[in-house]
């Protein structure tokens, strides 16, 4: 199993989590929303998966490139 | 003939062969780096390979026997069984510098190149002028604008640059004339060296800041991608190359295609307009499956500008990216598109629009940036443009920018989703414009919604300033359908190539 990052493409802060630890999700599924210059930007999925780690909680600054969600996957 | 003058033959060829030496050679094994010979056997056909000047060395008395080939590479070859012309620099002699006979090289190939119409690949790695050769006036008045068409370009061939090492000099002069520029991580581009910057301005930088791959890919967008390893870049020359036609006068190739992907187009835009969303996964869902190339994905992100295949035929598409800054296109972005322009219309490549923007970004960073006179840049290259210019508007499309995306009659054709909202400025900045002052809430919420409603998309396709409206999922064979129209006719698609000779940066 490898762990993949899905990470915030803007700095901002953690508005909705949409994924618990455990959770599977698709490729390319939203697993959090972002609020970052009045706008809401999503965090996607890099692969599909399962929900290992909540590296940033709701309400949490995040900084570009930082991760907010790990996911589990085969390879 | 004597066997002793064949033999002469096959020691000078091996000679010159072993360009600077075993034990640089091996160096750079060592550190995973090609050399040239290696970069050129990367990239070129098995065996196609047809140097121009395999005994050239450098006219200095003292060096004639240091510099097998004079640093430069040059000659003609297939890539991907296309006729190309080639320059790999040699650092192994003398940094590859500058110097007359290599310089003579270069000259050659490129008017053969531009003469005989085949793409140019520069494979970049250059440490600038040669010392002491160029130095003093003897050696400005030989070396030095012999040649007045040394960096003249009207994109007559595609060019690409691989920046695979430091690059200062003609590396670096030639990548900024190029079509598409891949770098190599821990490679260098720069006027000078960080050692030339600290002796000359005192200035203490490390080269990655100077002139890194990651500085270029996010701060000035001279380069196209970022890659890890030589073999990587010259991959990604291969795969440029293959959207391109290998001169103006002919169309891009047409690919095999194997069909439209199968995505939900509407499930992927939420219709919120706060709401960001990936546009790169929109551009990747319309086209052919795996021929999206982005072009400068780090550089300016608020837009997006990648080469693709819709059916098999080549098109470059720019598209707001509500990821960053809600799509709002800054002077950065403008740069951006403004070249990206300029390469379609030079090849026959037709343009889609992909809109999703609430305008330009304003404020006083903008007009610091000259942002203005890009935002016309931008619109003078647009409306210069004769390739088939296609937009779709996907959500918001406001003000100014969305003439610059396309609308009206900017583009050939138009087509707008039922959640496009087209409009001078937002709906809430346009209430507080029309209200008094003294205006209560209630008269705003009152007056923005009125707005709002007036910006749907039956409003404009009712007085034909949009030509069809197509469900998200309808996209893909809208595009395939227009690019046959405006395919079908006399001009088959090709266009004047007005902005042929246009700059290549803004």
């Amino acid at each position: 199993m490898a762990r993949h990052d899905a990470i915030a493409e803007v700095t901002g802060l953690v508005w909705k989590l949409l994924v618990a630890i455990g959770d599977e999700v698709a490729e390319g599924a939203e697993v959090a929303i972002l609020e970052s210059m009045k706008m809401e930007v999503p965090v996607y999925a890099p692969v599909a998966g399962r929900v290992v780690e909540i590296v940033a909680p709701e309400s949490a600054p995040v900084e570009e490139g930082a991760t907010v969600v790990v996911i589990e996957a085969p390879s | 003939m004597s066997e002793g003058i064949l033999d002469d033959v096959d020691r000078r060829r091996a000679a010159a062969r072993a360009m600077g030496g075993r034990d640089k050679l091996d160096r750079r094994r060592a550190k995973g780096v090609l050399n040239a010979r290696e970069r050129i056997d990367a990239l070129c056909d098995e065996g196609s390979f047809l140097e121009a000047g395999l005994h050239a060395h450098s006219v200095m008395e003292a060096d004639k026997e240091s510099t097998p080939g004079d640093g430069k590479l040059t000659g003609y070859a297939t890539v991907e069984g296309r006729p190309a012309a080639v320059v790999s620099n040699d650092f192994t002699v003398k940094g590859a510098s500058s110097s007359l006979t290599n310089m003579r090289r270069i000259a050659h190939v490129k008017r053969t190149a531009t003469l005989r119409g085949m793409p140019l690949i520069f494979l970049g790695e250059s440490s600038g002028a040669r010392m002491p050769d160029n130095m003093g006036a003897a050696g400005m008045g030989t070396l030095l604008g012999n040649d007045p068409l040394q960096y003249v370009r009207h994109r007559e061939t595609p060019w690409v640059s691989a920046l695979l090492g430091d690059c200062f000099g003609s590396s670096a002069f030639y990548a900024c004339l190029s079509d598409f520029v891949v770098m190599r991580e821990g490679a260098c581009m720069a006027i000078g060296s960080a050692r030339l910057v600290q002796l000359a301005m005192g200035e203490v930088i490390e080269p990655e800041a100077l002139g890194g791959a990651a500085f270029h890919a996010r701060e000035t967008g001279a380069i196209d991608q970022m890659v890890k390893t030589d073999e990587d870049a010259i991959a990604l020359t291969k795969r440029f190359l293959s959207y391109l036609p290998s001169a103006a006068g002919t169309p891009p190739p047409r690919a095999e295609t194997a069909g439209g992907p199968a995505t939900d187009l509407a499930a992927m835009v939420p219709q919120k307009r706060t709401r960001g969303y990936g546009m790169r996964r929109v551009v990747t869902a319309l086209a052919d499956p795996e021929s999206v190339l982005e072009l400068k994905p780090q550089f300016a992100r608020t837009v997006v500008t990648a080469l693709a295949r819709i059916d098999g035929h080549t098109v470059g598409v720019i598209a707001n990216n509500p990821m960053f800054k809600a799509g709002a296109l800054d002077a950065d972005a403008c740069s951006k598109a403004t070249r990206f322009i300029a390469t379609c219309d030079s090849f026959h490549i037709p343009i889609v629009n992909l809109v999703d923007t609430p305008g330009f970004v304003i404020g006083s960073d903008a007009e610091k940036r000259r942002a203005p006179t890009k935002i016309m840049t931008y619109m003078t290259a647009l409306q210069s443009a004769t390739v088939p210019k296609f937009s779709v508007i996907v959500r918001k499309a406001y003000g100014q920018a969305y003439l610059n995306m396309g609308g009206g009659k900017n583009s050939d054709e138009v087509a707008a989703w039922p959640t496009a909202e087209i409009s001078f400025m937002e709906p809430r900045f346009g209430a507080r414009v029309v209200s008094p002052p003294e205006a209560d809430e209630a008269t705003l919420a009152a007056a923005e919604e009125a707005l709002a409603r007036g910006s749907e998309v039956w409003e404009i396709a009712g007085m034909f300033a949009v030509q069809h409206v197509i469900k998200p999922d309808e996209t893909r064979a809208w595009l395939i359908d227009m690019l046959r129209i405006y395919g079908s006719s006399t001009t088959a698609a090709m266009g004047k190539r007005h902005l042929a000779a246009w700059p290549f940066n803004f």
